[in-house]
């Protein structure tokens, strides 16, 4: 056996010797290099994490060529050390001129760095930031001024910038646009508050911690922070800045990335030497324990995405050995009671949506889980046109280790850790070590990105912090360089060289601003844009260098460059050969620029109605938490309301809406009169506020001409009333009407004469029990007989899964209505309708392997050939769920400990084997007596696959539910049967939870208005916020809200309707635990 | 007659050991030593308090049993103790060693409450190859015996609907409801067992039988009898933390008592330690190993033998157990908001308890219950006006404290948690009398001695 296993070493040794394939980064050997620097936190120092917590932070890189010869040189802050400045010799060879150059500081702790012509004299000043006050460290931040012959003369107080605070970084930007350059002073909180405390403390300035915004008056810095409405709290754990005109006005815009509990900070230059922050408005969530922060316009559109690192970490090892997200009801209290807003541990990629929100799709776009990481770097570094990420991180003691945080007091170190320096050791020797290779990924279109982790850098254990990037041999390529923990600094060499074309743009501006930062470049070659924006602080304390690359792949010219200055003119270049820098000097008589031409013009399909047409409906959703009850289940049951439905209900042939209630809540009914809406109370329908509401019908039942209402009872609450109710009007009342025994949690009722007798029949589509996630239900096929209801065809709908929605719609062009019903963990299920009877035929018109998590169905022709195709909502990919054909998703489902609870046991696959999607904390919740006793560490269960967790025996007595498909789509109708074809990724980031049809615009055919969102699960998944809605016109031609005039985004839409009143159509959006929205549709013909 | 037999036997069983072995000799400190054991395993494990009250219980009651077989002084709880009965009958021809045997049932139940079992078995096994060496046919016996009742006593166990119990919900965050509970710093954990209520008591007749007064209602209206309350505890730690700050400037002045005896009576076994990234657990004591503790010290301090030490941890710690469940039942029905909560968001956003608070509502002080029951108890045991040193807590840094008797030693425990600024003075005052009546009812209902 152990034969067997050393020869397959040998062998995979051989292979990956032979495999060697080029690696896009080759590290520069230091030997050759010169370049020795080792960021060495020093023992002796007799200092370490228990005494500052962000001891393991380490030092930055600045990058710039500083004398002019051409050559970019290196600058390294050291934490307790010397600094270095090593001088660029060209072919890879440098010296180290620190000494001489008078730049290896006096600090007593270095944290980050930036190079930047900061008195305008064209040349690279380095400022350096530092950490005072605490531990007994002396010193402040350095501003070397640089003397033009390599030397460097530390002017900070003069420039009134020698703070001693807890610094991290700083960036220097023109935020009032007068020509020259201010500064953004990032600093941190050195102890985390044992309580949250209200947000609000952020308030009230701190001079140690708090951030500061410095304005340039004629080279003084001078404090406006206060003035300038920047947070100065003494929460304000900061880490990561980023500067950028997120809205594209002109004005240099501040995101502040934020460890800890403190929200990150998205400040919005008003132009007027303010700032209005504004994070809660503009994302639906960010990272929790935020570090580096970088910022690139990643897909083409023009406006600057995001990217916040945290801490998740990929090998499964680790991540179930580690700290994790919040409890529900935890993170409910700190957003709800304490004003925080929803933070979730991973790494956060925030899509611009035209300036008007951030939709985040780390998830989706595959780069969440980078573990501790320090520094993110957006640069296109295999020169393909699309950006990649660098990702640095590791930390040589990982804090949050469950066995750590939980046992290590029992160990023999039993008396008060801290009260001597030789307990300090012992504490932290049993604390496991961090070391993770670097990340890269490869950029793509569509918001991917694929880890080229093990391909393009060689995999090491090095712990590196701070990053930049510079084209250190110029080929043309970006290399990158990092700091590192105890290690030599890595220098990646790029070895994409000519494999493909690149344009390097070095800007020369006017005034103080030499080096143009601020400015904008947008390249436009063969249809395809790219934006850059001119900001050298990026990563994590390190600034790269003052140069805009862009790569092209096989084009060699490119189409145009326009170059917007900081001053909001501009001047175009056309036809731009690729392969070369770019020196480009502002132009004397450059025009000024419209910004208004970077906003793509909103095709105006939707316009908020403030007024509502007096509908003043919110839905209040009772306080209860699925997760209290049922620990395990995968997302929430009882937060699916409100129902909505529209329909005449006075006779008056105007349309009337009904909305439901959550358990406990009124229900409410809107009459149509020539004013708009008002509410009318129905007393038989007041008396019902104890059910659920799931979903409604409006239509007349027993054929008396005058509608009447049918609501179908839902909801997974443990003690939940679910009998349906049929409402028949009576006069001016809607009196309740006798129904067979109908109790189950209903998703969806749908009514249809699919008998063809004349009067309209009824189909109800049941999910899981309540307080019972697993099990299946029966639906319901109500055959109306003259007013009166009986279930018909009851075994035809036995047991089809967790329906959430259906429709009657004729899929194979006999001329008979049929029935499609989607579900979660379930396939679309084809019901043909024969001679009045329905078959199930799923298997014969759609077979392939495609259960899902699917939550509507609207019928479709989005292929425009004429046959009916169907749009799916289903859960989407922006989910650490994971589900293909190969290896399904798979759900456990029984009560396996036999105590008379069921539970349902996930799990997914990783590398080719499943593992439990919970933790052991989440599992022990429920099997504490089969779990507790099997791993009494972390570390013995992290990383044990399903088999060696549960006993299989024991799993496969239960049910088993799969899902292959995550992704939102349609069924392709191919000649009566259906493939499943995905939407693009914009359309995956969130669940579609609804459609609805009609001709929004003023063209001759009918589009669908999708939205969805949905905010039911644990912290763990994050949140599903960020789709604003999106209006499908065929399969290649959808728009986003921010494109036609309505933002859903932050909304957990259940139910978009069309509205006519006064001869207009309207959109009603009714949305759960908010207010209902109302929308005109300005292009409409009606 | 009797005793004629009984000498025979004796004589025999003398003659059958000297032939071969000796009779194992075990002693008052071997059962004292398998408690600790657990004790210990229960820090490392960290089990809530109200869970460590089981591990504690059910494992004296077997080894309770064991000794009660047969004997003279001390009666058998079956058919005393809710649901128990069917103890095996001890056949005394058998040559069972039945301090052995109350050991050996000791360690078998202990073995399936706690987790590590490893500790455990590594302790067992030590005794185990002690015993066989010295006389094999006895311990065999004696084994056999002593697993037989643990088998019982696990069966009994088994339907105290503690299973039950770990699938019910967690407690409900309900934000928005003013005077609800709420998870409180640094950890903001769950609400520790909020279900121990439903676990079957052994004495009292259910749960709420000694249900104290209601607590005083919530409001933030200044001149409620709810607010002086909040008031009073924030005011006591002002003082508190005044005298701590003097004691550090001068060595003079010295630490405040209060201060001292919150930090002594802690008996939080999880305090969370947060330094930013970095964050622990310190772990000590439960209420109930405290009491167990003090109960070690009692026996010790009067020599007490094997039976009369496996009597007096029995009796102590069934009491600890009713007044958990008793306390529990109280607490998720009131539901009542820790000072720190309402202080934070009323008085003082910066305000921090003495002591950590712990992760459960707050009326009635649990430890006011367990200590007032727990003294009564040993009251009846070792007599009133029992003074004694109480070093328990030294494995944990802290100082020996010298108490009067049991009772002075829970009435400042009680205390304790106004000073630690963890509970209101209704809670303490109300939870003694909660102990009280529970111990009474022990005392009057349990016959344990012939």
């Amino acid at each position: 056996m152990n034969k067997f296993y050393s020869l397959g070493i040998v062998a995979l040794l051989m292979l990956s010797c032979s495999e060697k394939q080029d690696r896009l980064f080759e590290k520069l050997d230091s030997a050759t290099s010169n370049i020795t620097f080792k960021n060495e936190l020093l023992e002796s120092k007799n200092i370490s994490i228990l005494d500052y917590l962000y001891y393991y932070n380490g030092g930055g890189v600045a990058l710039g060529d500083i004398n002019k010869d051409g050559l970019v040189d290196i600058y390294f802050t050291s934490n307790q050390g010397k600094n270095k400045l090593y001088l660029n010799k060209g072919n890879n060879k440098y010296e180290d001129i620190s000494k001489k150059a008078g730049v290896e500081s006096e600090s007593d702790w270095n944290t980050g760095t930036v190079m930047a012509d900061v008195n305008g004299d064209g040349y690279l000043d380095i400022y350096v930031c530092a950490v005072v006050g605490i531990n007994g460290f002396e010193g402040h931040n350095e501003l070397f001024i640089n003397n033009k012959n390599n030397t460097f003369t530390e002017s900070a107080a003069e420039y009134g910038l020698d703070l001693d605070n807890y610094s991290t970084s700083v960036a220097f930007f023109d935020y009032d646009l007068d020509g020259d350059l201010d500064m953004y002073l990032l600093n941190h909180a050195v102890h985390s508050e044992l309580s949250f405390g209200n947000a609000n403390i952020r308030n009230n300035r701190n001079y140690e911690c708090g951030d500061k915004l410095f304005r340039n008056d004629n080279g003084k810095f001078v404090d406006v922070s206060a003035q300038a409405g920047i947070f100065g709290g003494a929460n304000g754990y900061g880490l990561g800045i980023a500067v950028s005109d997120f809205n594209l006005d002109g004005y240099p815009d501040i995101y502040i990335g934020n460890d800890f509990h403190e929200d990150d900070y998205y400040y919005l230059n008003n132009g007027d030497g303010t700032f209005t922050e504004s994070l809660k408005s503009y994302f639906g969530h960010t990272s929790r324990f935020s570090m580096g922060v970088d910022v690139a316009d990643i897909n083409h559109d023009g406006f600057p995405d995001i990217m916040s690192l945290d801490m998740l970490p990929e090998d499964e090892k680790v991540l179930k050995s580690s700290l994790g997200d919040d409890n529900v009801q935890m993170l409910k209290l700190r957003t709800e009671k304490y004003g925080y807003h929803n933070q979730y541990t991973r790494n956060m990629l925030q899509i611009n949506q035209g300036g008007k929100h951030f939709t985040e799709t780390a998830l989706l776009s595959g780069v969440a889980a980078t573990d501790w990481s320090w520094s993110a770097l957006f640069a296109d570094y295999n020169q393909d046109g699309e950006q990649d990420i660098f990702v640095c991180n590791g930390i040589p003691k990982r804090p949050n280790d469950l066995d750590y945080v939980k046992y290590f007091s029992n160990e023999q170190v039993k008396r008060k850790i801290g009260s001597t320096k030789l307990l300090d050791k012992e504490a932290l020797k049993k604390m496991p070590a961090g070391n993770v290779t670097n990340f890269v990924f490869e950029g793509s279109s569509d918001l991917q990105f694929v880890n080229k982790s093990d391909q393009w850098i060689e995999n090491d254990s090095i712990i590196s912090n701070g990053s930049g990037y510079a084209d250190l041999d110029n080929d043309g390529d970006l290399d990158v360089v990092t700091n590192n923990i105890n290690d030599i600094a890595s220098v990646y060499i790029n070895q994409t060289n000519n494999k493909s074309h690149y344009l390097k743009v070095k800007l020369q501006f006017t005034g103080k601003n030499t080096y143009g930062i601020g400015a904008k470049v947008i390249s436009y070659s063969k249809g395809k844009k790219q934006f850059k924006e001119l900001q050298t602080t990026r990563g994590f304390q390190s600034s790269s260098e003052p140069m805009l690359h862009f790569g092209y792949g096989k084009i060699a010219v490119i189409d145009s460059l326009v170059v917007i200055w900081p001053d909001k003119t501009y001047q175009t270049l056309k036809n731009v050969k690729c392969d070369q820098t770019l020196a480009i000097k502002a132009n004397a008589n450059r025009k000024a620029f419209d910004y208004q031409k970077l906003h793509p013009t909103v095709i105006p399909v939707f316009k908020k109605v403030e007024t509502g047409l007096g509908i003043d409906f919110t839905h209040q959703e009772n306080d209860y938490i699925d997760f209290v009850y049922q620990k395990l289940i995968p997302y929430g049951r009882s937060d699916r309301g409100p129902a909505a439905a529209i329909g005449d209900l006075n006779g008056d042939g105007k349309e009337d809406i009904f909305f439901g209630g959550s358990k406990g809540k009124k229900a409410a009914i809107y009459i149509q009169n020539t004013n708009g809406f008002s509410e009318k109370g129905y007393s038989e329908i007041e008396k019902d506020s104890i059910f659920e509401d799931a979903s409604a019908v409006i239509g007349d039942f027993n054929n008396d001409k005058i509608n009447d209402l049918f609501v179908a009872s839902g909801g997974g609450e443990n003690a939940s009333n679910l009998q349906d109710r049929l409402y028949v009007a009576k006069g001016n009342q809607l009196i309740n009407s006798v129904l067979p025994d109908l109790s189950q949690n209903a998703s969806v009722v749908k009514a249809f004469d699919y008998d063809k007798d004349g009067d309209l029949d009824l189909f109800i589509g049941n999910n899981s029990l309540n307080n019972r996630f697993g099990s299946t239900s029966d639906c319901y096929l109500l055959k109306n007989n003259k007013g009166v209801f009986a279930l018909a065809e009851a075994k035809t709908f036995e047991g089809i899964g967790m329906v959430t929605d259906a429709v009657f719609s004729d899929f194979n062009k006999d001329g008979k209505v049929d029935l499609i019903v989607v579900g979660e963990w379930m396939k679309p299920t084809f019901f043909a309708n024969k001679k009045g009877k329905f078959v199930n035929v799923t298997e014969t018109v759609f077979p392939e392997k495609s259960n899902g998590l699917y939550q509507s169905i609207i019928p479709f022709d989005i292929d425009n050939d004429g046959d009916q195709d169907y749009l799916v909502g289903n859960w989407g990919m922006n989910s650490k769920f994971k589900a293909s054909q190969e290896f399904p998703m798979k759900m456990y489902y029984d009560d396996f400990d036999k105590n008379g609870t069921y539970e349902t046991i996930l799990a997914k696959e990783k590398n080719g084997k499943y593992y439990t999607i919970l933790g052991l904390d989440e599992l022990v919740e429920e099997f504490s007596g089969l779990l507790k006793k099997k791993f009494n560490s972390y570390k013995s269960f992290a990383g044990k696959p399903l088999e060696e967790v549960f006993d299989m025996k024991m799993l496969e007595q239960g049910k088993l539910y799969e899902v292959h498909n995550l992704k939102s789509g349609y069924l392709r109708n191919d000649n009566g049967k259906f493939a499943f074809v995905s939407f693009a990724n914009k359309m995956q980031v969130s669940p579609i939870t609804s459609f609805v049809k009609s001709n929004f615009d003023s063209d001759s055919k009918e589009e669908v208005f999708a939205a969805g969102n949905y905010f039911g699960v644990t912290p763990y998944h994050s949140r599903f916020d960020g789709f604003s809605g999106a209006l499908i016109k065929d399969e290649k031609t959808i728009f986003l809200g921010s494109q036609i005039g309505i933002d859903l985004t932050q909304k957990a839409v259940r139910h978009v309707d069309v509205i006519r009143f006064n001869g207009k159509k309207y959109l009603l959006v009714t949305i759960n635990n908010k207010k209902a929205e109302v929308y005109e549709l300005p292009m409409s013909s009606n | 007659m009797k005793s004629k037999l009984y000498t025979i036997a004796a004589v025999c069983l003398l003659f059958i050991s000297c032939g071969k072995q000796e009779k194992i000799v075990v002693s008052a400190s071997d059962f004292r030593a398998a408690v600790d054991t657990v004790s210990e395993i229960m820090i490392h494990d960290i089990f809530s308090p109200p869970v460590a009250s089981r591990i504690y219980a059910y494992p004296n009651i077997a080894a309770y049993e064991v000794i009660a077989q047969n004997s003279k002084t001390y009666s058998s709880l079956q058919g005393q103790l809710n649901g128990l009965d069917s103890i095996p009958t001890l056949d005394s021809k058998a040559g069972v060693n039945q301090k052995l045997a109350a050991i050996i049932a000791h360690m078998e139940v202990s073995k399936q409450l706690i987790f590590s079992e490893d500790a455990l078995e590594k302790f067992r096994d030590s005794l185990y190859k002690k015993w066989e060496g010295e006389n094999s046919k006895e311990f065999e016996v004696s084994k056999e015996y002593g697993l037989k009742v643990a088998e019982r006593i696990k069966k009994w166990m088994g339907k105290d609907n503690y299973k039950q119990t770990r699938t019910l919900p967690k407690f409900s965050v309900f934000a928005s409801q003013p005077g609800r509970w709420q998870p409180t710093p640094p950890a903001y954990m769950d609400g520790v067992e909020p279900h121990w209520g439903e676990i079957r008591t052994m004495v009292l007749d259910s749960a709420s039988q000694f249900k104290p007064t209601a607590a005083i209602p919530f409001s933030l209206d200044k001149k409620s009898a709810y607010f002086k309350e909040v008031m009073e505890i924030y005011n006591i730690s002002l003082k508190i933390s005044e005298g701590l700050k003097k004691s550090e400037e001068s060595k003079s002045n010295p630490v405040p008592e209060e201060s001292k005896v919150a930090v002594f009576w802690d008996c939080n076994p999880y305090v969370t330690v947060s330094q930013g990234h970095m964050m622990f657990a310190k772990k000590k004591n439960t209420p109930d190993a405290h009491w167990i503790g003090i109960t070690k010290i009692a026996c010790v301090k009067t020599n007490a033998d094997f039976e009369k030490t496996v009597y007096a941890y029995t009796k102590t710690s069934i009491g600890i157990f009713e007044s958990f469940i008793s306390c529990w039942d109280e607490k998720y029905k009131s539901n009542m908001v820790r000072p720190e909560t309402v202080i934070n968001q009323n008085i003082d956003e910066n305000w921090k308890p003495l002591l950590q608070t712990p992760p459960f509502p707050e009326y009635t002080s649990g430890h006011s219950v367990v200590s007032t029951c727990s003294a009564a108890l040993l009251t009846t045991i070792f007599g009133d006006n029992f003074a004694f040193v109480d070093d328990s807590e030294i494995p944990f840094g802290l100082p020996k404290r010298n108490f009067t008797s049991f009772k002075a030693a829970a009435k400042e425990a009680a205390n304790s948690r106004m000073y630690g600024g963890i509970h209101y003075r209704a809670a303490v005052e109300n939870g003694v009398v909660q102990g009280q009546n529970i111990g009474d009812f022990i005392i009057s209902k349990l016959k344990m001695l012939k």
